[in-house]
């Protein structure tokens, strides 16, 4: 029971007063600060004295700690809804890109275009002999072709665009796993393992793990001596003060170099799920998996077409013909793929070829055999040339690969029919289309030059439409390369995935950031600064002070008047 | 939208910003959507915007895409048939107006000066005839089938020849549906000689290199590739002949399934393949699982062969194509080198076949002599025809001293022919009691009843039978098609025939030429000619100009049937028109009907999309006044 002991209690009550009011004031500050997390100054009441017998005298107020008004399981939450949210905003952003390549709906897309061709054909038909009708298959079939070129050429586009924004993203989320090693040993320092906590570092971490929350689905793991370990999967990313780095790796798959996300410290791969970076990840195989279904589509259609084709006579017999698709070696049975390059299996079979006395037009016809049973010498392009040699009237040799057909005069040319092995299509013999998929498909360049190639015939007659009818009906039919399915139902079915998994993402985001605003909501609620409430609390403790300082200068007051006494 | 929490302990200012924030962003983006279906028109505008509706939108645009072709198809057709109608139309008139000629012309009061004048007014309709075969539209010889870019029917010497094609062209005209869109000149025309010459099943041996497709099958249903089952009693491997495309590919699979000892091959007679067993193979082959591959193949066996006992194939019946070889036909007999004789009205040529291997040799050499015929394969495959397609010629096919028109069975007269098949199924008329009157040169006689005789064999043995030893040997000719009579007697006189009893056979044997050193050689009296218009149209030009009212009557009747034909293939042209027609108004109302399902699920509805978008207005203009009205309030305001 001291005046000093008095004076002692304004002093603790002015100076956590004026820390309350510090406090406030940096909340008023950071109120639209979005990472921030409001403070709140812990007090206590000072430890009373025993003045006599049974009487406790309080003796001021002090100031325990400032503290963060903050969840960390709410946190954790926030930061799987982030993963989650870029993920799929990221995904709706690219999927809306591949569907914009093709431009489905429309009357410009790729399956107008193939209506187009195969109209085309049915139009022929009715007057096979016209040679202005051929032009205009030719021109919708490399009008086709073109348009797959051009999405081919898109979906690759997008691929490198994917792959460019994976490596900057790999950049940006390097950095961040290195700020928070970073932040994690400041904090160390910082708190020295004591009781209170660095509030402005741990925002500031919190803020970063966030920004690498949103890039990659990581798990956060605080640890006693305050710093937070990040795992990717169930590997680390950040333990402590070391980052294990994120870095990209070129990978060979399939034969196309591809681009792997890894841990920069051991070239691991980094497995993500969510989150932007896993996202691109995704989209990336994706628009692979597109491309190749869309090659699929080309590849078989080619096939078919070419199948038909090179079964059939135009106008003119031929003269010259180079076939289009080279083989690796020539020596090599034509359904060994491996060795010889090519796309398609020829089946055994056979085709027969005419030569036609351009005088007369007599035609005699030689039966070649496409041996493929693997039963002893299978028919090669080499041992094919020479069947063809053999043949009066024409010759055959090999070169590059190539196998050139050639009339031995100009009285006589020729032409194939009734190939039941596929083999003059696969190596693309008087076909209508060269190329082996979608990006390099085109209307044969000898076609295009004298229209009077394209058949349109099965039966060498100039005026019969059989081959142009069957090529026209070929839309519909049930192919075995695309398991049953026709080619317009194949396209339709990739443009179908596209459509569902945009849809889809569409969707996911949608949901992902109502759940990413609830959980901030919930954040902002426990963790925002309300101007009013920090309004109240600076009136109260600006009263407070007042109120104390008061208690000084009455104590003052009370000191004069006691050493008063004295003077 | 985004539920928020409601139960909220407090609220705190950035709560309130990004609050507003972010229901002012949904809701522009609300608008925007709205405001691109209203722009567009489109609900959908991407896949992805509806992808179960998208996947039925591009099935719709699909089906119309086809329907273009289909429609476009049927415009073809209903105008190359119409123009059809009209070109049988004039065809019908032209006949008709023959026959008002041979009608006016047939009577006893016309004078033969009249009907001169009417065969030359019979003359130009030949040639009206001629042109409306050979009439073209839009670029096509409508009449030509699959060869429409010549002219179909071409003037030869002494008639009309069809060098068109028989088949005509289809097209599709609805999924399901093709149809020809072209009318085979030779119904209305004639094109060919309805008697092929050769009716012979020629029967050709199998070889390694036949191709499965040209084989009838042991059934008769082709060849189905697929597995089999080979067991020698111990041992049952499933052999797989999917992939085999010749009888080569065949005995080579089973070969390499080495069950047992069992060996295939083609068997003794030539004709299919035989299993040749191992000793102690029991050799079974069955079809498993529903195929019929090895009935096909005419080896199944589904009862043991006993051990060591070898299993002949069945006839696989190959067909006969362009490269099968001639040694191989007639069950691997082949053909006489020897060749045949064709005469077509003026023009002859005798085919060689020593240089000759193959049926397309054969037939090329035929097609390319230029004689107005055509050689073919038939349509079963079972042997080749040699048809005559010119009108108003006779095509005789006769031996050069061989055996091969009769191997081939293209000759035209032959001594196993029905009398009363010559002349043109006319038959002999013959007399009351003997019909022929033989005279030998040296100067006896003898006469020879033809009653009972049914081929021109027969006649043959009563000619011999007649003469009793006499000195006449009558025969068939085997250099050349007709019969022989031979004189070994000899004296003043000359070998003759002559009718008997009211008989008019000596011309209906084709002996009415004169002896040559004793001898009569015979003419073919069965030649094979092409009916149609324009063979008709000369008959009656012909009959007109000798006055021959029988041949008037009879050209007549030919030509009324002619013209009856033709009102045929009118009507079934103008029927197939009506169907184009109906098939067209059906597929309009199929568009009709795909574009309004189309529209209702691809487009925008108005009324919804404007109401929704007056909607999203107001709560825009809500959004904003409330937010600015809200984050003005601050307790700050209050204190002084």
């Amino acid at each position: 029971m001291s005046l000093i002991g008095s004076l002692n209690i304004g002093k603790t009550a002015l100076a956590v007063n004026q820390a309350a009011l510090q406090v406030t004031g940096n909340n008023i500050a950071n109120a639209s600060n979005p990472n921030y997390t409001r403070q709140v100054a812990q007090v206590s009441t000072n430890t009373d004295y025993r003045a006599q017998g049974n009487l406790f005298i309080g003796t001021g107020i002090n100031l325990d700690s400032v503290q963060r008004q903050i969840d960390d399981a709410l946190q954790g939450r926030i930061r799987g809804s982030l993963s989650d949210s870029s993920s799929a905003d990221v995904t709706q952003q690219w999927m809306g890109r591949v569907e914009a390549a093709f431009n489905e709906l429309g009357s410009d897309d790729l399956s107008t275009k193939m209506s187009h061709f195969f109209n085309a054909c049915s139009n022929l038909a009715n007057k096979p002999q016209d040679v202005g009708l051929r032009q205009v298959v030719i021109q919708n079939g490399s009008s086709l072709a073109g348009w797959m070129n051009n999405l081919s050429g898109q979906l690759g586009n997008l691929q490198a665009d994917v792959d460019l924004r994976l490596k900057a993203t790999v950049k940006d989320a390097d950095a961040l796993a290195t700020r928070v090693a970073q932040l994690n040993q400041q904090i160390i320092v910082a708190e020295g393992a004591g009781a209170g906590q660095a509030n402005g570092l741990r925002d500031q971490r919190d803020d970063i793990i966030n920004q690498l929350a949103s890039m990659i689905d990581i798990k956060s793991v605080p640890q006693a001596n305050g710093a937070i370990n990040l795992y990717v999967g169930s590997e680390p990313l950040v333990a402590d003060t070391q980052s294990s780095g994120v870095a990209t790796h070129q990978k060979v798959i399939d034969g196309v170099v591809q681009t792997e996300v890894v841990f920069k410290q051991n070239n691991g791969t980094m497995k993500i799920a969510s989150g932007s970076l896993g996202a691109l990840v995704n989209v990336r195989t994706g628009i692979g998996e597109t491309l190749k279904q869309l090659d699929t589509v080309a590849t078989n259609f080619i096939y078919e077409v070419n199948k038909l084709h090179s079964s059939g006579q135009g106008l003119t017999g031929l003269t010259n013909i180079t076939s289009t698709n080279a083989v690796d070696d020539p020596t090599a049975a034509l359904n060994d793929t491996k060795a010889t390059g090519l796309k398609f299996t020829p089946a055994n079979g056979s085709f027969v070829v005419h030569v036609r006395e351009k005088a007369t037009g007599l035609e005699t016809s030689t039966l070649v055999q496409v041996k493929l049973d693997g039963s002893g010498a299978d028919t090669s392009v080499t041992s094919l040339a020479g069947d063809l040699d053999a043949i009066d009237g024409i010759s055959a040799s090999v070169n590059g690969g190539k196998l050139v057909v050639k009339s031995e005069n100009s009285a006589v040319d020729f032409s194939f029919s009734q190939d039941t092995s596929g083999a003059l299509a696969t190596l693309g013999l008087n076909s209508l289309f060269n190329g082996q998929t979608a990006k390099d498909i085109k209307i044969d360049a000898s076609v295009t030059a004298d229209p009077t190639l394209l058949a349109a015939s099965k039966n060498g007659q100039p005026a019969d439409n059989q081959t142009a009818l069957a090529i026209a009906q070929l839309e519909s039919k049930a192919l075995t390369g695309l398991s049953g399915q026709n080619l317009k139902d194949s396209y339709q079915s990739i443009v179908n995935t596209i459509a569902v998994a945009s849809a889809d993402a569409k969707t996911h985001a949608e949901a992902s950031s109502a759940v990413k605003e609830t959980l901030a909501t919930q954040r902002e609620a426990l963790s925002g600064v309300s101007m009013d409430e920090e309004a109240i609390n600076l009136m109260r403790q600006q009263r407070a002070f007042q109120a104390a300082s008061r208690l000084i200068s009455v104590i003052d007051q009370m000191m004069q008047t006691v050493l008063g006494l004295v003077g | 939208m985004a539920i928020l929490p409601l139960q909220l302990a407090r609220v705190s200012n950035q709560l309130r910003t990004s609050i507003a924030q972010s229901q002012l962003a949904k809701t522009q983006q609300q608008l925007i959507e709205v405001q691109n279906q209203l722009a567009t028109g489109n609900r959908i505008n991407t896949p992805s915007d509806d992808p179960g509706n998208a996947a039925i939108v591009q099935q719709l645009q699909k089906t119309l895409e086809k329907a273009e072709a289909y429609s476009a198809n049927i415009a073809q057709a209903k105008s190359s048939l119409g123009n059809m109608d009209a070109t049988l139309a004039d065809v019908s008139d032209l006949l008709l107006q023959a026959q008002t000629l041979a009608s006016a012309n047939v009577g006893s009061d016309v004078t033969p000066e009249a009907r001169i004048n009417a065969a030359s007014i019979v003359d130009s309709l030949y040639s009206q005839a001629l042109s409306l075969a050979n009439k073209q539209f839009n670029g096509v010889y409508v009449f030509g089938g699959d060869k429409s870019t010549k002219a179909p029917y071409t003037g030869q010497a002494g008639g009309v020849q069809f060098v068109g094609s028989t088949q005509v062209l289809s097209n599709a005209y609805d999924d399901n549906t093709q149809m020809p869109f072209m009318v085979n000149g030779g119904q209305v025309f004639g094109a060919m000689s309805a008697r092929a010459a050769g009716a012979k099943n020629l029967n050709p041996d199998v070889s390694a290199t036949a191709r499965l497709i040209d084989l009838n099958g042991a059934l008769g249903n082709g060849i189905q590739p697929g597995a089999i089952q080979v067991s020698n009693g111990a041992i049952t491997r499933t052999v797989d002949l999917s992939n085999a495309a010749s009888i080569g590919d065949v005995i080579n699979t089973i070969n390499s399934a080495n069950v047992g000892g069992i060996t295939a091959g083609i068997n003794a007679a030539g004709n299919g393949l035989t299993l040749t067993a191992g000793a102690g193979d029991n050799i079974l082959v069955t079809d498993p699982g529903g195929g019929s591959t090895a009935a096909d193949l005419g080896i199944l066996h589904k009862t043991a062969s006993g051990n060591g006992i070898s299993v002949v194939g069945a006839d696989v019946t190959a067909k006969v194509t362009p490269l099968t070889k001639l040694v191989d036909l007639r069950g691997g007999a082949g053909i006489d080198p020897a060749g045949f004789k064709i005469t077509n009205g003026t023009v002859s040529a005798t085919i060689d076949l020593s240089t000759i291997t193959t049926v397309e040799g054969l037939l090329n050499a035929v097609n390319g002599a230029n004689l107005g015929v055509r050689a073919q394969i038939n349509a079963d495959g079972s042997g080749i025809d040699i048809l005559n397609t010119t009108q108003g010629t006779e095509m005789s096919i006769s031996e050069v001293g061989g055996t091969t028109a009769s191997q081939l069975g293209v000759r035209t007269f032959s001594p196993s022919d029905a009398l009363t098949d010559l002349n043109n199924g006319k038959g002999l008329t013959l007399g009351s009691g003997a019909d022929l009157t033989i005279t030998r040169t040296d100067g006896s006689s003898f006469q020879v009843d033809l009653n009972g005789a049914q081929t021109a064999q027969d006649a043959i043995d009563a000619i011999n039978a007649a003469d009793a030893g006499g000195g006449i040997t009558a025969s068939f000719a085997t250099n050349g098609n007709g019969l022989i009579l031979t004189d070994a007697t000899s004296g003043a006189g000359a070998l003759s025939v002559a009718n008997a009893n009211g008989s008019n056979v000596v011309k209906e044997l084709g002996l009415d030429s004169a002896p040559i050193s004793g001898q009569i050689v015979g003419k073919d009296v069965n030649p094979v000619v092409v009916g149609g218009v324009f063979a008709n149209l000369a008959k009656l030009a012909q009959s007109l100009r000798s006055s021959d009212t029988a041949g008037i009557t009879s050209a007549a009747q030919a030509l009324k049937s002619d013209y009856d034909q033709t009102v045929l293939v009118r009507g079934q042209t103008g029927a197939r028109v009506q169907e184009l027609e109906s098939r067209a108004n059906r597929l309009d109302d199929q568009n009709l009907a795909t574009q309004a399902l189309l529209s209702s699920l691809k487009e925008v509805d108005f009324t919804t999309a404007i109401t929704q978008f007056q909607g999203l207005q107001n709560a825009l203009q809500a959004g904003l006044q409330t937010t600015a009205s809200i984050l003005n309030l601050s307790l700050l305001d209050y204190l002084k």
